[in-house]
């Protein structure tokens, strides 16, 4: 538990400092445990999500940085996007399977901005309904079946 | 658009030089000075308690954190740094590899009669020199031998003798061939 607090500490510090284009941790939604962070995301300039804002929920279980955060949309904005369910969850390889603990908090927000500007059409997956009525609330729970990368 | 962002994020960590020399030494997992050093091939630093865990996580894919290239215990290299040795040495759950010395090449060729070259050079020769050695070596790891004048030890005088007479005869034939 210490060890995953002094890894959150020193990645909240460094995304307060130094964050990304377009991306803010709301700080007021930091608990104090470090176990959950809201964080603020603007859609990339000249992309189909240009102008949107969105809002990003990670938590964090005891074994972070082995095990992988969960990270869903959450707010009154969730993009439309090929691999965005409409309840917020997150269709993104990363965060499962090919999760790693050199990732951060910083590297799955630019995984998520990336996969946002990539999108060339704006619509929900195939399987939204579906899916939104059966899954489980935790993302990672889904076994997930990527999708293919060049939608 | 997306190599745009990308761009723009390694900007703005490169702007922090200071940042960048300190990171330098830092492990890939908990961000700290990395303790218990471990380097994988690749090149990417760890602390050895931190590899250690990701690789009892995931035993079945065993990949770098950065590169994901392939990785394993016995294919990182720890590192000692000067006074190394002198850190609070409490007992390491996962204990650090062992350095390794591999022997060093043979640049001057031929052979040298050092482990590997007897072996190579006699290895025909590997069921004969065997059995010497278990002929001469008759008591090796079981009780000493029978005390002198009993039958044992008479049988086991005549058994060594035997021996002895088939190691000469098969070493003069080795030496007539
Ligand atoms: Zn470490
Ligand atoms: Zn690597």
């Amino acid at each position: 538990m210490a060890s995953m607090q002094k890894r959150l500490q020193k990645e909240l510090l460094a995304l307060q400092k130094d964050p990304p284009p377009g991306v803010r941790v709301d700080e007021a939604s930091v608990t104090k445990s470090l176990s959950t962070w809201q964080v603020d995301m603007d859609g990339a300039p000249g992309t189909l999500f240009e102008g949107e804002k969105f809002q990003l929920l990670f938590k964090f279980g005891p074994r972070y940085p082995f095990d992988s955060p969960q990270v869903v949309f959450t707010g009154p904005n969730i993009p439309v996007h090929p691999h965005v369910y409409s309840n917020g969850h997150i269709c993104l390889s990363i965060l499962t399977e090919d999760w790693s603990p050199a990732l951060s908090v910083q590297s799955v927000c630019l995984s998520i901005i990336s996969m946002l500007s990539s999108c060339k059409e704006k619509k929900r997956p195939p399987d939204n309904n579906f899916y939104v009525r059966t899954c489980s609330k935790n993302p990672k729970k889904t076994k997930w079946w990527y999708h293919d990368d060049s939608v | 658009m997306s190599a745009d962002v990308t761009g723009d994020g390694a900007g703005a960590e490169g702007g922090g030089g200071a940042d960048v020399d300190q990171g330098t030494y830092e492990c890939n997992i908990c961000l700290d000075t990395a303790r218990d050093a471990v380097v994988s091939l690749c090149g990417h630093l760890f602390c050895w308690p931190c590899l250690h865990q990701w690789l009892e996580t995931r035993p079945n894919r065993q990949l770098c954190p950065v590169c994901k290239a392939g990785i394993s215990r016995d294919k990182v290299i720890p590192l000692y740094g000067r006074g190394g040795s002198q850190m609070d040495p409490r007992t390491k759950t996962p204990p650090r590899p062992q350095g390794q010395r591999p022997e060093p090449e043979n640049n001057h060729g031929g052979w040298t009669f050092g482990d590997g070259g007897f072996q190579m050079s006699f290895g025909i020769g590997a069921f004969p020199f065997g059995f010497f050695a278990s002929a001469f070596n008759f008591n090796d790891g079981r009780p000493g031998p029978a005390p002198p004048g009993t039958p044992q030890a008479e049988e086991e005088r005549v058994l060594s003798t035997l021996f002895l007479w088939i190691a000469l005869i098969f070493m003069f034939w080795l030496l007539m061939a």
